[in-house]
């Protein structure tokens, strides 16, 4: 009350806590500000358009997981769907990595069960921007186990705005590695624990991480070959210890019998090469244990004879066996879409089904910079403070960077897997910049200018103060760069384009639904469609009918005799529709709208695959260019290609259309030519529906006439 | 156990060689390999592999209103194309930016004499920004639309 001459200054709130409550409070705003941060810059075309499902994978994906919702696990799981790659069918349940349709389908029936109604589309939309603030947290945990909660933080930050990630991970984009990334980070992050700790109880944790791994996505094989690498690398630097040897068995025995309980997995852990290093580096594990035991049990005299012995035995032994299996087939070879990362030129020569799908490119320096920015520069910073202080946990990171910089170079897809590696090292490095300049700041004004002279640093603060502000300066252009990369790349659902119109309003084009709605809702039950693969899973999902190719691209054979159909004239062209039940075609054309992506702009490679089996023959790819070797629409074009039935199909009545103003008619917008072919008409098809832009064209196809002619 | 060990020199005989493991034959020590990890860095992101698989020129060319070709140095309009040396030139600048952080962090030990670490400094400083503002023209140049 009276006051007794005591001075009270009411301290703030934030100061009276202690200074590992405020550490606390600090870590936990800036993860969950990430956290947020990462979910919401994946919105954007949410925003612009709606809530859709983008591109089309995602459409499989959604439409199992559908099925799945509605039908219960055990039907999902004995799935044979027969509306797809007519007349063959195609095991769903054996041949998908279940994890993602199980992982939406459990969250909805939590949320139904919370009576939250919120429909199985939706929670496939914003499945993927879900997971990614999850990932957020994982690469604090796996950052800070590598170097301390400061790089954690920075790397949280960090990946939550990468557009190397953000590109497969958007709202919308229902695919795999919207999970995946999660699942092999957690999985990482355990790993690391059980190195550290050499306890089974981690061991078994990374073991059930493994197993959700195995179940998201093919890449697993990443995380199957680059665990062994990682004990090798530990055994070559003598770093190998019990704690190792604990941990490797453990994950390698429990993780190896989960991941045989997936049907696409199978048997495939002990007997195809991909798995091959972790069955051999588990074995050299226990020798490896062995022989430390018996070294410290022996005399050095007898053991150096038992030592060889051993060694000489056991790699004679290995390679016979190895040579055995191998030559016979029980191990099988490396497979097509793996070999080719290690023989990039194997794809180009051999596979044109991998060559030609754009996310198979090698991948270009722009392409590093557009998706990783200032991550490239601090990535040498990062490796570089990873080198001058090693440990086993560091060296598993030198080598995840090492191996994935080499595999996104191969692969343009596989940058996904880079930019957590990056961004870890990342954070790393500008942590540890940050700290030491930090620690040069002189805050306090007392004796300054005697204290420059006394020592030969030279204005130790002012560079400091420097440093950090360039260091900051770099930060914010990251953080433009990301956004703005998120926005105009990353965020098209590609199936709803827009454009801006010569007096600056939007135009929406959204023919694909529209064709699709169409095919849905005016063509028989059991009608059969035929396209190129790429639209397959976009007919199943959208327009419910049979189709006879679709993106698994699992069958060639089938494939290229829906290629050949496309590149032969009417008359051969209506003898494979009908030896394979056709009743509609359906094809994407861009000349009216000057969408790049259609039909003849692929047509090459409906050639080159058509060409490539044995029926094929008489298709070859020199029959469809000029005889100076150019591929043109116009009059100079190639007669076999004016006559085709892609060509047909896509021209069809284009010959009396005016697209641009002070071009003839007929003038295609893509190939910026008039075309060659104008006023022809269809023998074999008959126009059933063209879109209000022109973007899909579908036909029926005849039925055989009544009489002999 | 020593019978088994006999039985193959029944049949051979020993020859008379004298082999040793090479004495300069040791492990690498961590610097050195992190300057091979450098090297392939530097090699990757420049684009390698595209240059192998796809082989572009390295230098690309277009026709002017004259008839003359002019040399082009960045494939445009393109984030997935490279021509070989617009590859190499950005993936030298990657390494010399992060190299230059490399730098800044040796210049922190007290015994330097106070020239060397004021020159150490402001090569660091100039890698560090020469190569970021030059990556980001780069980039301009390449696409015309960066950041608008």
């Amino acid at each position: 009350m009276s006051s007794t001459g005591v001075q009270y200054k009411k301290k703030g709130w934030l100061i009276q806590m202690s200074p590992e409550k405020q550490d606390t409070l600090l870590k936990m705003l800036i993860l969950s500000m990430a956290a947020i941060l990462s979910f919401s810059t994946r919105l954007f075309s949410v925003l612009r358009f709606e809530s859709v499902i983008h591109e089309f994978d995602p459409y499989f994906n959604y439409r199992t997981t559908r099925f799945l919702a509605e039908e219960g696990f055990y039907s999902f799981h004995n799935w044979f769907d027969d509306r797809a790659w007519y007349p063959l069918g195609r095991i769903i349940g054996g041949t998908i990595y279940p994890g993602l349709m199980i992982t939406s389908a459990t969250i909805y029936r939590v949320l139904r069960f919370l009576n939250i109604p919120i429909d199985v589309r939706n929670v496939c939309v914003f499945l993927a921007p879900l997971f990614s603030s999850l990932t957020t947290i994982v690469t604090y945990l796996l950052t800070k186990e590598l170097k301390d909660a400061g790089s954690g933080l920075v790397a949280a930050a960090m990946i939550s705005i990468v557009p190397g990630y953000i590109s497969r991970s958007v709202a919308g984009s229902y695919d795999n590695e919207g999970i995946a990334i999660f699942c092999m980070l957690l999985t990482y992050y355990l790993w690391i624990k059980a190195v550290k700790s050499g306890t089974i109880y981690w061991g078994a944790l990374c073991a059930i991480a493994y197993f959700y791994m195995v179940s998201s996505w093919g890449g697993y094989v990443f995380l199957i070959n680059l665990i062994p690498l990682h004990v090798i690398a530990l055994m070559i630097t003598g770093r190998f210890s019990h704690r190792i040897y604990i941990a490797y068995s453990t994950v390698y025995c429990l993780g190896t019998m989960l991941s045989m309980q997936i049907s696409f997995v199978g048997f495939q852990p002990v007997q195809s090469s991909e798995h091959m290093a972790a069955l051999g580096v588990f074995g050299l594990c226990q020798l490896h244990a062995f022989v430390d035991y018996v070294r410290s049990r022996l005399p050095k005299e007898h053991f150096e004879v038992l030592f060889k012995t051993v060694i000489f035995l056991t790699a004679g032994l290995s390679a016979l066996v190895g040579g055995v299996l191998t030559v016979t087939g029980k191990i099988s070879p490396w497979t097509g879409r793996f070999y080719s990362l290690l023989d990039p030129s194997y794809a180009k020569n051999n596979i044109p089904i991998i060559a030609s799908v754009s996310e198979h490119q090698p991948t270009s320096w722009s392409s590093f910079y557009f998706d990783l920015q200032l991550l490239v520069f601090m990535f040498p910073v990062g490796l570089y403070f990873c080198f001058s202080k090693l440990t086993d946990a560091n060296i598993f990171i030198i080598l995840y960077g090492v191996t994935s910089i080499y595999f996104a170079g191969v692969m343009v897809r596989l940058m996904l897997v880079l930019a957590p590696v990056m961004c870890i090292l990342a954070g790393i490095g500008v942590s540890s910049m940050m700290t030491t300049y930090a620690k040069q700041l002189d805050v306090s004004q007392q004796d300054r200018k005697t204290k420059r002279f006394e020592s030969n640093f030279f204005m130790k603060s002012e560079v400091a103060w420097t440093f950090l502000t360039v260091m900051m300066a770099l930060l914010v252009t990251y953080t433009f760069h990301c956004t703005w990369v998120t926005s105009e790349a990353y965020s098209s659902p590609s199936i709803v384009l827009s454009a801006r119109s010569h007096d600056g309003s939007r135009i929406i084009f959204d023919d694909f639904r529209e064709a699709y709605y169409w095919l849905r809702q005016n063509t028989p039950e059991d009608a059969k469609v035929m396209s190129w693969w790429d639209y397959g899973y976009q007919i199943t999902a959208m327009a419910n009918r049979t189709i006879l190719v679709d993106n698994n691209t699992w069958n060639n054979t089938h494939i290229s005799r829906v290629g050949q159909a496309m590149a032969s004239s009417e008359e051969k062209a209506y003898e494979i529709m009908r030896e394979l039940d056709v009743d509609y075609v359906l094809v994407i054309f861009g000349g009216l709208t000057g969408y790049s992506s259609d039909d003849i702009n692929k047509f090459l490679w409906m050639v080159r695959i058509g060409g490539s089996t044995d029926r094929g023959r008489h298709i070859k790819e020199q029959d469809y260019y000029t005889p100076s070797g150019e591929f043109r629409i116009d009059r100079e074009g190639s007669p076999i290609l004016l006559n085709c039935l892609m060509y047909k199909m896509c021209y069809y009545r284009f010959g009396s259309v005016y697209t641009e103003a002070g071009k003839p008619p007929g003038y295609d917008r893509v190939r910026n030519a008039e075309i060659g072919n104008k006023d022809f008409e269809l023998d074999v098809l008959e126009e059933a529906y063209t879109t209000e832009h022109w973007l899909v064209r579908i036909y029926k196809v005849k039925k055989l006439p009544n009489r002999g002619v | 156990m020593e019978i088994a060990y006999s039985l193959p020199f029944a049949v051979l005989e020993i020859p008379n060689l004298k082999l040793k493991r090479p004495s300069w034959l040791h492990q690498p020590s961590a610097m050195v390999m992190y300057s091979l990890v450098l090297a392939s860095y530097f090699l990757v992101c420049g684009g390698i592999i595209y240059d192998v698989i796809v082989e572009p020129p390295s230098i690309g060319s277009t026709v002017d209103e004259h008839g003359h070709s002019k040399p082009v140095a960045f494939m445009p309009y393109r984030v997935n194309g490279q021509y070989i040396m617009e590859g190499l030139a950005s993936s030298f600048l990657f390494t010399i930016g992060g190299l230059g952080f490399v730098v800044l962090d040796q210049t922190h030990n007290p015994s330097t004499p106070r020239l060397n670490r004021i020159l150490l400094i402001s090569v660091g400083f100039v890698c560090i920004l020469v190569s970021f503002f030059t990556c980001w023209v780069f980039m301009r140049m390449k696409l015309p639309g960066y950041l608008q």
